[in-house]
């Protein structure tokens, strides 16, 4: 399974501009199941994936990383980081 | 094939197209990444008249809605370069190939690298631009602000209420070993390598022009913190998406 996890935080401008561009990826792509962690209230989990800067999208299939971006990016980048 | 072509949705980009559509003419908007610029960083803006304490995400929200309600087309696509037909430039992107009469380069610009040596030093760890962005991911954690200048000292006073300790050092020193996070403070570069070619840039990078916003190349115009100029604020990007804009207007109407 494909799955995309986006660590973000209120406070983040970029993090908020990511918003409609994952609601678009969302909308083209439902086969990718997208996950929103924020930051401050769950820190284990941000340290755990070792998030050092906000939005940071991972991309986990069947659960193990292949691969992650840090800041903001357009819907056909994302498309292009996942290859869908 | 449109009558301007603008590269760049920050303030200055969105400004000129706002203008651009208002004359009836035909405006596309071309950004790599999210539309709104460096000001989406800012939590509260306290310089733009008439907006005390917006955010910087609601300001650009505001004027991205006014200006594709007034007819400006936007793509997500990152333009690699620009191709001069005399009576038309191509616009070569990454996806696609636009055609326009004017091109306004709005491109802003990003946060200065780490040296070779520092980015070496730093190894794995974290490396962040935006103290206010990152800053509460390392809470209680020492870390490291490269930087003399302003924005160093203001990062530093940022840090200071987050981090157990935190180290200052100069953009050639040693990283500090037990930092965890290395926070980069050491100025900013115009966003014009894909038109080194194109138009005439200054010693850092610049696109050179005067007041008029007009590039050394016919039909080509600067707004924003890419152009040469001494004061890089909100309102004087704006001012420069209109001025660029009208410009342009004035060339198109020749």
């Amino acid at each position: 399974m494909i799955e995309l996890i986006d660590f973000y935080a209120d406070w983040c401008g970029p993090c908020q501009m990511m918003k409609p561009v994952l609601e678009d990826f969302e909308a083209k792509h439902p086969e990718v199941k997208v996950t929103k962690v924020n930051v401050d209230d769950e820190e284990e989990l941000a340290e755990r994936y070792n998030v050092s800067g906000i939005p940071c999208l991972v991309l986990l299939n069947d659960g193990k990383e292949v691969a992650r971006n840090v800041g903001a990016i357009s819907v056909k980048k994302l498309e292009k980081m996942i290859g869908v | 094939m449109y009558d301007i072509v603008i590269i760049g949705a920050g303030i200055a980009g969105l400004t000129a197209a706002i203008y651009g559509c208002r004359a009836n003419k035909k405006v596309l908007v071309l950004e790599g990444k999210v539309y709104g610029g460096q000001i989406i960083n800012t939590f509260e803006i306290e310089n733009w008249p008439g907006g005390y304490k917006i955010s910087g995400v609601d300001l650009m929200k505001k004027i991205y809605g006014q200006a594709t309600d007034l007819g400006a087309e936007v793509e997500f696509d990152e333009v690699l370069k620009i191709v001069d037909h005399g009576d038309y430039k191509e616009i070569v992107c990454e996806d696609e190939k636009y055609q326009a009469k004017t091109v306004i380069l709005a491109t802003g610009t990003d946060p200065r690298k780490l040296s070779e040596k520092q980015a070496k030093d730093a190894g794995k760890r974290a490396i962040s631009y935006c103290a206010t962005c990152d800053g509460a991911l390392f809470k209680n954690k020492p870390v490291v602000v490269v930087g003399s200048g302003n924005t160093a000292k203001h990062e530093i006073k940022y840090l200071e209420n987050i981090a157990s300790k935190v180290y200052h050092i100069h953009h050639d020193d040693p990283i500090p070993e037990d930092a965890v996070a290395i926070f980069v403070a050491i100025g900013r570069i115009p966003g014009t390598d894909f038109v080194r070619d194109f138009v005439k840039l200054d010693s850092e990078g610049y696109v050179v022009a005067g007041e008029d916003c007009k590039t050394s190349r016919d039909g080509v115009f600067v707004a924003g913190d890419c152009r040469t100029k001494d004061t890089r604020q909100l309102v004087t990007a704006a001012a420069d998406g209109a001025v660029a804009a009208e410009m342009a207007i004035k060339y198109l109407n020749k």
